[in-house]
């Protein structure tokens, strides 16, 4: 069946069975490869997206539950917010292999859309559903620290 | 190779007006094979200014995280005097100008991508640059001394007049390439030694997902395959029904390979669906009887009878007849998965006569033989496009390229390009593990409490025997089993060092530093051991068996950056130190821990690192908190164990690995010795399991001597 998906200001028609978990539309229906694979069980957070602002596991996440939520990718080019962690994420040398980080930067994204100034501990809290196995924690903590969501 | 090579000049050569340059300079150790002439110059491709000054750097290194590419590009850069935010990346392909100081292939491992490139690198880069300033010279018509460049232009000092890089192109093509150009001093490097983040190109890449990985390769016609493995190790494949999962939604083909059963969709979720609808009689052979008490039990027999010498000097028989003291320890460090983030995947299009690959790979040259030996074509009729890798920590360097075969085997004969793409599981239940290793170790104390005799007995599954590294099981001893043992910094004046090389249907492989996951535990903490016994501090007892300056510089540094002679002693707190010499650096550790009833934490570490000189300081910190952060997973969680000849883990809920609540705060202090460069990227992680062990016995007076630790 068709389904109609608002994709980061972008509405795509879908044809695919709706129990599909939305990472495998992104990623091989509409060749939007940012948004990655690491474990298929909303275990590692590698797959983080935003529905409606808010971070979820899109591996987990099927179709037919996403209805007219608005979809935030790391492919996102408008979002100012967005652009904030990312310019904090290449200031503070976060990336190595870099494959996780699209998940990390949507989540520290849709932590800070609803919390402006998290302190250490929420950052913590916030973002330990998100393996990086280069084990860049510490360096997502400084930047994660110096953005001004507010702003 | 010949073929491989004209093939790739054609395809840079397609960009034209464009220059490309490359050096060949051949490496010393084990390069018997490559009978290239040597110290010629030879015209290959590291570096292609094109006519609109754009400046591409070609890598053969592998990027999988290690912050190769920005380092060898500031090598290149900064001799060329290119402009550093402009200038682009491309990973090369395959051509022995890239080959690895191992042997004749390319291969990134052993935390060599810089020590042994970084001079090759700085030269090409400087020889570009003296022939622009020879062109230009020769242009303006004046002395090579009144021209300067800087951010890819040259400037005529006496008259102020410029060209670009890319003006001369025509100039330097027929220019012959000078041999042995000027090196540019340390201190008028604006790249080389300076603190520099990733590369723009790169950093933005991966913040945006606009970087490639393997994963990521998309084609017209592309197809998806996923394969149902065997369980239980060495299980064999008696017959299978297919049928209710090939009227599946996408499904297109199922077939058996010599690893499984490969099911083609036009979708990889729907060819993962289907590999439940499968039936399959498996064959599980005499390995299902086999758990993880059925190993140790075969490893303790083992640990009594006399193995394969690694290190024999002195008397140890009359050294620990004379001990005023004996200390002996037990030590058991289970499988290890590597567990990279990107799921292992490859991608095959066979085109009959010829075919074309695409994977993120650290060992290209030995993938493309793969690809070529089983579609029965020479190596230079496959194409191979290394990507970006999500990670490797050696796993991408399968020495059974396990993956790699399921992805041709799939793609074989078949119409379309297809990418076999593992599940996490697949990834964490289908071997190619560090061993397991069961050890000994008994170290003879005098009355001043000075070790004078160190045996040790190592059990695990030779890593190099048998694989490309080969040549380094030597006397029946493998590499992974003596690495950071036999070779360890301390003055002893007796040693008897013995292993024991089981087999079994797991394969095993190098897992980031190799055989300091399991040596370095066990020298650094019967040090430590020893260190409590004699009643000196754990730095100066270390210190005072030390004979290398640069060791000890270390200690005291981490001392120093640590305060450790100030370190309070408070309840549930304790602190810990290791020294591990590895891959031609060294690093130092102190880690700070909390005990909890039946948990630790490790609140902070202090990290020494002697690499000889940084080319990047601020890369090598990132390494060291890198390379601790991934030591921690196997301190306090990360084990694989069998049941029945399976693996008992899945994925990321049962092999557990370090989160952000588990990171440390980590300072690095970086010590520039001047000695030979040596490696960084696996060197931080060895010191991480002893340091903290150490400080656990700190806290508590107890010892915990095997991986993970688990408190009690």
């Amino acid at each position: 069946m068709t389904t109609k998906l608002k994709i980061d200001g972008t509405t795509y028609d879908v044809t695919v069975d709706e129990e599909t978990p939305l990472l495998w539309v992104l990623r091989e229906y509409l060749n939007l490869t940012g948004t990655k694979y690491g474990c298929g069980v909303a275990q590692c957070g590698a797959c983080t997206v935003l529905l409606d602002g808010k971070a979820v596991r899109s591996c987990a996440t099927n179709l037919k539950e996403i209805g007219d939520k608005e979809i935030m990718t790391i492919a996102n080019k408008t979002d100012p917010l967005l652009k904030k962690v990312q310019e904090a994420w290449v200031e503070e040398d976060v990336p190595q292999c870099g494959y996780c980080q699209s998940g990390q930067i949507m989540n520290a994204t849709g932590l800070l859309k609803a919390n402006h100034n998290p302190s250490e501990k929420e950052i913590v809290a916030g973002m330990n559903g998100n393996i990086c196995r280069c084990g860049t924690y510490n360096r997502i903590k400084n930047a994660i620290k110096k953005i001004n969501a507010g702003a | 190779m010949e073929l491989s090579r004209r093939t790739f000049l054609k395809n840079t050569a397609l960009v034209t007006s464009a220059f490309i340059v490359g050096f060949y300079l051949p490496v010393k150790a084990n390069a018997a094979e490559d009978t290239k002439e040597t110290n010629t110059l030879k015209p290959n491709a590291f570096i292609q200014i094109d006519a609109d000054n754009t400046i591409t750097f070609f890598m053969g290194q592998a990027e999988m995280g290690q912050g190769t590419y920005t380092a060898l590009a500031m090598c290149i850069a900064d001799e060329l005097d290119a402009h550093w935010e402009a200038v682009h990346f491309k990973a090369s392909g395959i051509d022995p100008v890239y080959n690895s100081v191992f042997g004749p292939w390319m291969l990134t491992a052993g935390s060599t991508s810089i020590s042994t490139k970084q001079l090759e690198m700085r030269q090409v880069g400087a020889a570009v640059n003296l022939m622009l300033k020879k062109a230009a010279a020769a242009r303006w018509n004046t002395d090579l001394s009144n021209i300067k460049t800087h951010n890819a232009e040259l400037m005529n000092l006496k008259t102020g007049d410029k060209f670009t890089y890319g003006d001369l192109v025509a100039d330097i093509k027929t220019m012959s390439i000078p041999q042995d150009p000027e090196l540019k001093a340390l201190k008028d490097c604006s790249l080389i030694g300076k603190p520099t983040r990733r590369h723009p190109s790169e950093a933005w890449a991966k913040v945006t997902g606009q970087a490639e990985y393997g994963v990521d390769v998309r084609m017209e016609n592309l197809k998806y395959a996923a394969v149902l493995h065997p369980a239980v190790f060495g299980a064999k494949i008696v017959s299978f029904d297919a049928s209710k999962a090939l009227k599946r939604n996408g499904i297109i083909k199922i077939k058996q390979i010599p690893n499984g059963i490969s099911v083609i969709a036009e979708h990889w979720f729907q060819a993962k669906e289907a590999l439940n609808y499968i039936d399959v009689v498996w064959d599980k052979g005499e390995f299902a009887k086999i758990s993880t008490k059925d190993i140790r039990k075969e490893y303790d027999a083992l640990l009594h009878t006399p193995g394969a010498s690694m290190r024999r000097d002195g008397d140890t028989a009359k050294a620990f007849k004379e001990a005023h003291s004996i200390i002996s320890a037990d030590y058991e460090f289970p499988f290890l998965a590597h567990a990279p983030m990107e799921p292992l995947n490859c991608t095959v299009h066979h085109t009959g006569d010829s075919a074309k690959m695409w994977t993120g790979g650290q060992v290209q040259t030995v993938y493309q033989k793969v690809c070529a030996d089983i579609l029965g074509l020479k190596p230079e009729a496959v194409e191979y496009n290394n990507t970006f890798l999500g990670g490797g920590f050696g796993r991408r360097a399968a020495a059974n390229a396990d993956y790699i075969n399921d992805a041709v085997y799939t793609a074989k004969d078949e119409a379309w390009p297809i990418m076999t793409l593992w599940t996490r599981e697949d990834d964490i239940r289908m071997g190619n593990y560090r061993p397991m290793y069961k050890n000994k170790a008994r170290v003879a104390l005098n009355k001043h409490g000075d070790i004078t005799a160190f045996e040790a007995k190592v059990v695990g599954q030779p890593v190099v025997k048998d694989t490309i590294l080969g040549f380094l099981f030597k006397d029946g001893v493998d590499w992974a089993q003596w690495d950071g043992l036999t070779d360890h910094p301390y003055s002893i004046a007796n040693h008897d060092m013995q292993a024991h090389s089981p087999s079994s249907p797991i394969p095993v492989l190098w897992w980031r530093s190799v055989g300091h996951t399991q040596t370095a535990p066990l020298v650094e903490g019967i040090v430590d051991e020893a260190a409590y016994k004699a009643g000196v501090d754990p730095i100066a007892y270390r210190i005072s068996m030390l004979e290398d300056l640069r060791c000890i510089k270390l200690l005291e540094d981490v001392a120093k950056i640590s305060d450790w002679k100030n370190r309070k002693k408070e309840k549930n707190i304790g602190y810990g130190v290791a020294l591990v010499k590895s891959f031609g650096s060294i690093v130092a550790q102190v880690a700070k821990v909390k005990v909890s009833k039946n948990d630790f934490k490790v609140l902070k570490v202090w990290c020494s690192v002697d690499c000889g000189f940084a080319i990047n300081p601020l890369n090598i910190e990132n390494q060291m908190i890198s390379g601790i952060n991934f030591g921690l997973a196997p301190t306090k969680y990360s084990e694989i164990t069998i049941k029945n000849g399976e693996a008992e883990q899945n994925n990321f809920y049962d092999y557990l690995v370090t989160r952000i609540s588990d990171a440390p705060d980590i300072q690095v202090s970086i010590v520039n010795s001047g000695d030979k460069i040596g490696g960084i990227g696996e060197t931080a992680v060895p010191p991480i399991f002893p340091a903290v062990a150490n400080a656990i016995f700190d806290a508590t007076g107890k010892r915990y001597h095997s991986l993970p630790i688990k408190i009690s």
